[in-house]
């Protein structure tokens, strides 16, 4: 190695002969007056050294920058495919030191669960109703997104808005996008997940050990995390949501929700406001509804909106729904959730795949109009975006409906108040909630995939809801989705099919009720028949 | 003992020696800072010309102040240090002791260079640092190789002024002439570099210079490598000359006139093969950290004698190679190759202390003669005991103790199991000041030996 320290300071250094050379500097008091070629050189090496050090810590840094901070999601050019499995961001987010949001552990934590509790979910994931498609290892409506250093998973709207129907048994299931999820116990599946994340089973020798079996290999750093930080963290998180919405996923104390309901806003104001439930009236809590369709959203907006109609914004009611879902204003992916938002204005609404008796049909139109069912309900034209009836879209009294009321009790003064407190000073902010006194009238495109039917989904065809009361099933079976073309609806009344036990809903638990809406209830059977056979055509 | 070999006087062309026991070449840090000497150093030679060495080969002698190895030295750079040199010399000659100034120049291997070098990185064949402390280095230039020349020339006069009985060149040990004469450290592309002549030109012209300022009649014997063993201690460093190659030069060096070769080992001193014995890292932690800004490697080294879990670290590179060799004698076998080549006498140096030995590679023909340091150190009167068929009462232990000390204190033995106490090895390190250069009433004149309880049982009077 070329010692030359003069080369070093660009400066003169003595000769052997020559003199020392005091370094001039421009203050009084400096230390370092003198460079001595030692000096000099290791000068230089600290350079060098520091210099590498620094490089090192800089990457370090920008790794963990690259490994923890990074956001990225897969982006689907279909629209279609994209509503089923892109993110809207429910997946938990912000920074690693203070991480908002998610309701499901990490993308391989998620895949392994079912395998670490065998006993809490014997029929895997499928059995609480998600919907598998060839080609994802994900069900339709559970999306996956790298967050905070691993690949997360949350939910997004195809997972309530995404529903099946077959023709037989032995037939083919359809998929139909924008259509109530009509199997999806929702409930259950977060208790899955709370139960078997606080598992004593579920440990990182578990954990680890099971992706191993399955082909999934760690890396040494991420089996590092796994055991430092990310078994610990989704178990915090899990005491976290025991802790806000253990009281919402324990049927001992709720009415179940089943197969194709939620409890729309009391999960709300658990996780986005944090009340503490146990404080509230339970009657309050008692709200399962059934998810709306997801189609032909355009001509909507205007209407009051959701089952209560406590909303006339189309936009607000899809972020609020999206908060539904898992996001917090953190979270949120804003473009993601306006893309789908877009697309489902146009959605077509999907036409009734079975046979119609175009004679029976127009008898029932006659029906409809004559029974007033039109003045609430618009006809068929609306998935053109022809609107009539003048009630449409508007809020009956609940005095005058005499349907279920605790939906409607569920949305309180106070958490109206609770939802303009989020995104403030944003152009997200609410500002269209409402508490109203009844049930809005929904208009009925494609009714025939949207039951069971009122708000509850207490009622499960059309034509048993053309009946008083008494004459609607008391107890029926949910889950199954073999179609009934008599009645219009799902066929109530298989039990089991193989290893599945399906849900026998109970009319006459809280919230279940499947009192109300007497409207046509006094037409003759035949009448009734044609008025169902003219809905098909909606 | 009737003709004890070692007791044979020995005849060079210029110079007769009493015995075949030379006191090899010890410093220790006695004198002025600036090279300028002082009693100590004549009570430190008196030392062994009272117990009894044929001649002392001095300490290392600078010829110029950038060559010093450490500050206390006594240097040769100028003419007035021949009154002192003169003074010492007549010490030594009271015992018919002869006296041999060895010339040096460290090159780059300065340990400590001083306040005086301490801005200059140091001469040398080469730019590259040295191996083991990283010290710094410039290659010199023609002028300054020239200057060199004539440094060593006058230093041969004056030593010759003051009544030496001979000149050693320092061409061993790492210091400025191996750094000339090793093929793994000159790495000059000009007349002073590339093969085995051209490497050996420096010394050489140095031989020539003297011997046109001193004339034919003075001893002037030049320290050699037998081999350099370069990569002894870090075995991805170059070897260095071979046997070979070294039996060339010291060729060359006979037929420029030297009057002896002196053989040693060791691409730089202290090295793992020479001195031989231990190498004590409580030791290297106490005082090499006086050495800390003389190289840039130095702070890396004195972590590993430092820091206990390092040290077998340091250790295992430092050992790995001894055991090639023997403690005693650590180089004879060399040495005779020498004997073999040359017509000159040898002196061979590397812990002769065992009286057998010394009369086997005397009387089997492997040397003239052999030069001793750190066993004289323990005793100074070893050749009156070896005369009397004795063996030491307390021999020197090879603990290099001594060596590791002479950074940073006044040179002595430093073997505490030779010593009651370290009260009573620190008092005897201490007699080197004895007698005061302002003599004291009531102080004896005359140095003691070493031991203190062995002082007179072998004690030689002024002659």
């Amino acid at each position: 190695m070329a010692q030359n320290p003069a080369k070093i300071e660009g400066q003169t250094l003595p000769t052997i002969e020559g003199q020392t050379r005091v370094q001039a500097k421009d203050r009084e008091l400096v230390d370092n007056v003198y460079g001595s070629p030692v000096d000099l050189w290791q000068h230089r090496f600290r350079r060098i050294g520091c210099g590498i050090i620094f490089l090192i810590l800089l990457l370090i840094i920008l790794w963990a920058i690259w490994r923890f901070e990074r956001d990225t999601t897969e982006s689907y050019a279909d629209n279609v495919e994209h509503f089923k499995y892109g993110s809207i961001g429910s997946e938990p987010g912000g920074s690693l030191m203070d991480s908002q949001g998610g309701l499901l552990p990490p993308y391989e934590i998620f895949r392994v669960l079912p395998q670490v509790t065998p006993d809490r979910l014997p029929g895997g994931y499928e059995s609480l109703g998600l919907t598998f498609e060839k080609g994802h290892d994900l069900p339709v409506g559970v999306t996956k997104r790298y967050r905070l250093g691993f690949e997360q998973v949350g939910v997004n709207c195809a997972l309530c808005h995404t529903g099946t129907w077959r023709e037989t048994p032995a037939g083919e299931r359809h998929i139909v996008a924008g259509m109530p999820a009509n199997r999806l116990q929702i409930q259950r599946l977060f208790k899955f997940i709370l139960d078997s994340t606080l598992d004593e089973r579920f440990t990182a020798d578990n954990v680890i050990g099971l992706m191993k079996r399955n082909g999934v290999h760690l890396s040494w750093m991420d089996r590092l995390l796994y055991r430092a930080t990310l078994l610990a963290r989704v178990r915090e998180a899990t005491l976290q949501m025991q802790g806000r919405m253990g009281l919402l996923m324990d049927p001992a104390q709720v009415t179940e929700w089943g197969p194709g309901r939620v409890d729309t806003f009391n999960p709300y104001k658990a996780l986005q406001f944090n009340w503490p439930l146990a404080q509230l009236p339970r009657q309050e809590l008692n709200a399962p509804s059934d998810y709306p369709s997801l189609w032909n959203q355009a001509p909507r907006d205007g209407m009051d909106l959701h089952w209560d109609g406590n909303n006339a914004s189309l936009a607000e009611r899809n972020l609020s729904a999206s908060l539904g879902a898992g996001v917090t204003p953190v979270t949120i992916d804003h473009p993601n959730v306006d893309r789908v938002a877009a697309w489902a204005r146009t959605l077509p609404a999907p036409k009734y795949p079975f046979a119609i008796d175009a004679a029976k049909a127009t008898r029932g139109q006659a029906l409809y109009t004559a029974a007033h069912c039109l003045d609430c309900h618009g006809d068929h034209r609306f998935r053109d975006g022809v609107k009539t009836g003048q009630y449409l879209g508007k809020v009956t009294p609940i005095a005058e409906i005499g349907t279920d009321p605790l939906r409607l009790n569920s949305y309180t003064f106070p958490f109206a108040s609770n939802q303009y407190t989020l995104y403030p000073e944003s152009k997200y902010s609410f500002r269209h909630f409402k508490k109203t006194g009844g049930y809005a009238n929904q208009p009925l495109d494609a009714i025939w995939a949207r039951g069971p039917y009122l708000h509850n989904g207490s009622v499960p065809t059309l034509r048993d809801l053309l009946e008083p009361d008494a004459n609607r099933p008391a107890t029926f079976y949910k889950g199954y989705d073999v179609y009934d073309q008599q009645k219009v609806g799902f066929v109530y009344n298989v039990a089991s099919e193989g290893a599945t036990q399906y849900y026998l809903f109970d009319t006459s638990k809280p919230g279940n009720g499947k009192a109300g809406h007497y409207y046509g209830t006094t037409l003759s059977p035949d009448e009734k028949d044609a008025l169902v056979e003219y809905m098909k055509t909606f | 003992m009737e003709n004890d070999p070692i007791f044979q006087p020995l005849k060079f062309r210029n110079l007769t020696v009493k015995n075949r026991i030379f006191r090899s070449s010890i410093s220790g840090r006695f004198d002025n800072y600036d090279g300028s000497g002082n009693q100590a150093r004549a009570n430190w030679e008196e030392k062994f010309a009272k117990g009894g060495v044929g001649a002392i080969i001095t300490s290392f002698v600078p010829v110029h102040i950038t060559g010093r190895i450490l500050p206390n030295y006594p240097m040769i750079d100028a003419d007035d240090k021949i009154p002192f040199w003169r003074h010492v010399i007549d010490t030594v000659h009271k015992y018919d002791c002869r006296f041999i100034i060895q010339l040096s120049h460290s090159g780059r291997q300065r340990d400590v260079p001083g306040v005086e070098n301490f801005m200059h990185p140091g001469i040398s064949s080469t730019s590259k640092q040295d191996t083991f402390h990283g010290l710094l280095c410039q290659a010199a230039t023609q002028k300054q190789i020239d200057d060199l020349v004539s440094w060593f020339a006058q230093g041969a006069r004056r030593a010759r002024e003051a009544g030496a009985d001979g000149v050693e060149l320092h061409s061993s040990h790492g210091y400025l002439f191996t750094q000339f004469l090793s093929s793994a450290i000159n790495d000059r592309k000009d007349k002073y570099g590339g093969d085995v002549e051209n490497r050996a030109r420096f010394l050489v012209e140095v031989i020539r210079a003297i011997r046109k300022e001193v004339g034919n009649d003075f001893h002037v014997q030049a320290k050699l490598n037998a081999v350099d063993a370069g990569n002894a201690l870090y075995p991805w460093e170059k070897k260095g000359n071979s046997l070979e190659e070294s039996l060339q030069i010291a060729k060359m060096a006979e037929a420029e006139g030297v009057d002896a070769v002196h053989v040693s080992i060791g691409s730089i001193f202290p090295h793992p093969q020479l001195p031989s014995g231990a190498f004590p890292p409580d030791e290297l932690n106490w005082w090499y950290g006086g050495m800390g800004s003389s190289g840039v490697r130095a702070y890396l080294n004195y972590a590993m004698f430092h820091f206990k879990i390092l040290r077998p670290v340091f250790l295992y590179l430092w050992n790995r190679s001894k055991k090639q060799r023997p403690i005693e004698g650590v180089c004879a076998e060399e040495a005779r190759e020498f004997k073999k080549a040359l017509k000159v006498p040898i002196i061979n140096t590397g812990g002769y202390q065992d009286g057998d030995l010394i009369r086997k590679v005397i009387s089997e023909g492997y040397v003239d003669a052999v030069s001793i340091a750190r066993p004289l150190i323990a005793n100074n009167n070893l050749p009156l005991i070896l005369k009397h068929g004795d063996v030491p009462e307390r021999p020197c232990t090879f603990c290099n103790r001594c060596l590791v000390n002479a950074i940073a204190n006044p040179l002595g033995c430093y073997e505490p199991r030779r010593f009651r106490d370290h009260e009573e090895m620190i008092k005897e390190v201490m007699t080197v000041y004895r007698p005061q250069p302002f003599p004291v009433p009531g102080e004896p004149t005359s140095v003691a030996l070493s031991p203190s309880w062995e002082a007179n049982k072998h004690g030689a009077e002024p002659g």
